[in-house]
């Protein structure tokens, strides 16, 4: 038996109510997604050195290859236990409650003006490129034109969310999902950065939130179940703590704590990181539009 | 041309991996285009766009993965096919070493009280703060970390310097310490010959020189690359030098660097003077008389340095195989270009390697161009342009932005010499290969079909095209030092046997009129 460190609120109140069944959606390293016979939504059970998410329960494990889980595996639940077919048995009684909240977008915005010039520097400098950050060198056709392809979207998307043109640019952020080899691809990503400034409470473009929705509704044909899933819990403004705690570093953080948490970020995926946090800036551009603050 | 597809229904690989598949099934051999991809519609637009779109690929499903190879025949996409899903195998099945985990380097320090050594790497912000713990626990520190400031190296190597410590670094990338290698560095013998290099691959072509002339390696100190700059004075030389002169073990010592500030130079030729023991000194550029001076023993070269440093420790000469150069060959290559093939392209994974080529050529031609020349008149405008004689360090800052360091990923060399074997004017194309802990598992292999393909190039044109590789490496490197130069050969690039040779080879290759 492995007890759980951490998770979501919500999963761990559904895991001692017993009110969670479902099957092993799919298997990494270091995380396994569930698929819920209740909702459909994918919960995650991941390895103790990855952060808190929605969805998620953090357990005492280095890493799943060692266990013998298969796809397809039932799940089910118990009193205060997770099982996973008669191979993993997860306790949650001690585990502490985590809940995704963002920070309010501040009143006073030097620290922001200033965090947000240094994130661009480091990203310029230390970001993934191949994603939405263009590659130094792109070594293949294909590469060039992914490259070219969400340039031109991310464009097309910003232009039309910052001249208030609302349906078009839900139908230009349809055109950047799916877009990207990872398995979050990097259209996906951008968007999640996105999405979770727009839900900022209090910021200008709070009132934006009902466009993560809108595009959200668009997502399903268009992605896989893993990608779809993150984005669809950025579109309430449901994200993982790194991110939290990135987005809190850049509105009042020092530039130690907003350099600490931004490697967080971009340690995400191979060029995920990279692309999250580049949609985090232009949401940041969109509210100093909106607000003529930033 | 044909194209293929496998589609893998509900198939999830994490980002990484996928990327890591992606950029190793495009170096398989006679693939000219490998594409690793969830089946969303938009993925399959960008295929449609770059023309491989096939019914397969339109059949994809968002959660299927799909693998498209371009290549010139069935049989070289099928053989590729079998490359991949060995990887995807590989991916599948490897359950890595657990390792004990430390948060922080004091937990580390206080739960392995024999430990004597920190390798630091980590973002520069934090680097020097790092390396400050780890020099308060009383350990010696090898820093790979870069982006710390002039200041912060001068204070944690005053720091160490007090302590009786070693601060090798920071942007030190390469040491070997009681025989173990640390970032990139070679097997190599155990000897008697002590190094302290401010170079990365000028320390590893001198401790591979070593070996191969039968001598072996007490230890290689590193000290970064900025240790001899008048700022920080040289204090980790300095340190190396004093420690290696008191190591019962080291019989002679090598110091490998760019030319020290003067008044850095004036402190260590004053310590060479003072040292029990033969100091030989490989400074690229330096100055043959003051070292001389000093009681040093100046070598101009890198093969020169080794050699000097194995017979000062008692090695037999008439034993030694001296990797002469070889002369018959210059005159043989040299009737084959054209009168307009007069220029060589170094493209180089190892900045002292490049240095080292690129001085040889500046001693006959003026026109040496490189994003690493030390002469503002003769830096590259834009490093993705050559300019007649030009020297590539691929290891450089603007290379390695947000990518690994060629060393490990040759993808961007790769593309860079299929720019320059189409160039009518080019000569010679020499280039390194670097093996040993850290590097690439093979990385003469992924540049081969390149190789192949500008070698039949060359050949449609009416041209000789001349190749010249050099596999830094012995023979107890984990690639197989035999297989990577055969390679090589067999794919009818001229294999240089030492930085030295390369570097004099290319040079005289492409002299017209002698």
């Amino acid at each position: 038996m492995r007890y759980a460190i951490s998770g979501d609120s919500d999963f761990i109140q559904k895991i001692k109510a017993s009110e969670f069944s479902g099957y092993v959606h799919s298997i990494f390293n270091r995380t396994v997604n569930i698929q819920s016979l209740e909702n459909g939504e994918l919960y995650t059970v991941a390895c103790q050195e990855i952060d808190n998410g929605p969805n998620t329960l953090v357990i005492q494990v280095e890493r799943f290859n060692t266990i013998n889980l298969s796809v397809n595996d039932q799940v089910y639940t118990e009193n205060n236990f997770l099982h996973i077919a008669n191979k993993l048995t997860i306790a949650v009684d001690k585990a502490a409650l985590w809940e995704s909240i963002l920070p309010e977008y501040p009143q006073k915005v030097e620290i922001l003006n200033r965090n947000s010039t240094k994130m661009r520097d480091y990203i310029d400098h230390y970001g993934i490129g191949g994603g939405m950050k263009k590659s130094n060198h792109p070594t293949t056709p294909f590469e060039i034109e992914l490259s070219r392809l969400l340039e031109e979207r991310t464009g097309l998307l910003l232009t039309e969310l910052f001249n208030n043109r609302h349906s078009e640019a839900i139908e230009k952020a349809s055109k950047l999902i799916g877009l990207g080899p990872g398995l979050t691809p990097s259209g996906d990503d951008f968007l999640v950065g996105l999405f979770t400034i727009l839900n900022l409470p209090k910021s200008p473009t709070h009132p934006l939130k009902d466009f993560c929705l809108e595009v959200v509704k668009l997502a399903k044909p268009l992605t896989n179940e893993i990608s779809y899933m993150a984005m669809q819990k950025a579109s309430i403004g449901k994200v993982r703590e790194s991110i939290i705690s990135l987005i809190h570093s850049i509105l009042y953080g020092t530039e130690e704590d907003l350099i600490l948490s931004l490697n967080k970020v971009l340690k995400i995926g191979s060029s995920s990181g990279t692309d999250i946090a580049l949609g985090i800036l232009a949401g940041l551009e969109a509210n100093k539009i909106a607000g003529g603050k930033v | 041309m044909t194209v293929q597809v496998v589609i893998k229904p509900n198939t999830y690989f994490d980002s990484v991996s996928l990327m890591s598949l992606s950029t190793k099934a495009n170096q398989v051999e006679g693939v000219e285009q490998a594409i690793i991809a969830m089946g969303t519609e938009m993925n399959k637009g960008v295929i449609r766009n770059v023309g491989l779109m096939t019914p397969e690929v339109e059949e994809a499903k968002n959660s299927d993965l799909m693998i498209v190879v371009k290549a010139a025949t069935d049989e070289l996409c099928e053989n590729a096919f079998v490359s991949i899903n060995e990887l995807l195998t590989k991916k599948n099945t490897n359950t890595g070493k657990s390792e004990v985990k430390y948060s922080t380097i004091s937990s580390a320090a206080q739960s392995i009280p024999e430990a004597n050594l920190a390798v630091i790497s980590v973002n520069g912000a934090y680097a020097a703060r790092e390396a400050k713990k780890a020099l308060e626990n009383d350990l010696h520190v090898m820093l790979f970390s870069d982006n710390v400031s002039i200041e912060e190296e001068i204070e944690l190597k005053k720091f160490a310097h007090e302590k009786g410590l070693l601060m090798m670094g920071p942007d030190c990338g390469t040491a070997i310490l009681g025989n173990i290698g640390l970032a990139f560095a070679n097997a190599v013998r155990k000897g008697e010959i002590g190094i302290v290099g401010a170079s990365g691959t000028g320390s590893q072509e001198i401790s591979v020189r070593i070996h191969d002339f039968g001598g072996g390696i007490t230890q290689l100190i590193g000290t970064g690359g900025r240790d001899l700059s008048e700022e920080v004075g040289g204090i980790m030389m300095l340190d190396g030098i004093k420690a290696l002169d008191e190591d019962e073990a080291t019989k002679v010592i090598v110091l490998v660097s760019k030319p020290p500030a003067p008044s850095v130079e004036e402190k260590i030729l004053a310590q060479i003077s003072q040292c029990k023991k033969p100091v030989v000194v490989w400074f690229i550029g330096g100055d043959e008389e003051k070292i001389t001076k000093a009681g040093g023993h100046f070598a101009k070269m890198s093969k020169e340095a080794a050699l000097k440093a194995v017979l000062l420790a008692g090695a037999d000469e008439s034993k030694i195989n001296k990797r002469a150069l070889n002369i018959p060959l210059i005159e043989e290559v040299r009737a084959k270009l054209k009168p307009e093939q007069k220029y060589i392209r170094g493209l180089f994974c190892g900045g002292t390697l490049c240095d080292e080529a690129m001085y040889a050529a500046m001693e006959k031609f003026d026109n040496v161009y490189s994003n690493i020349q030390k002469n503002a008149d003769y830096l590259l405008e834009d490093n993705n342009v050559s300019k007649e004689h030009t020297f590539i360090d691929f290891g450089d800052d603007e290379f390695t932005k947000g990518k690994p360091h060629p060393m490990i990923d040759p993808s961007t060399r790769i593309e860079r010499f299929k720019q320059e074997a189409k160039d009518p004017s080019v000569g010679v194309i020499v280039m390194d290969f670097v093996l040993g802990f850290g590097s690439h598992e093979d990385p003469v292999g992924v540049m081969l079909p390149a190789i192949i393909e500008a070698k039949q190039l060359a050949e449609q044109e009416g041209r000789h095209l001349e190749i010249l590789g050099y596999v830094l490496g012995t023979d107890l490197d984990y690639q197989n030092f035999d297989e990577q130069v055969e390679k090589l050969i067999a794919a009818g690039v001229t294999h240089a046997s030492s930085s030295q040779n390369a570097g004099l080879l290319a040079r005289e290759f492409v002299v017209k009129g002698e």
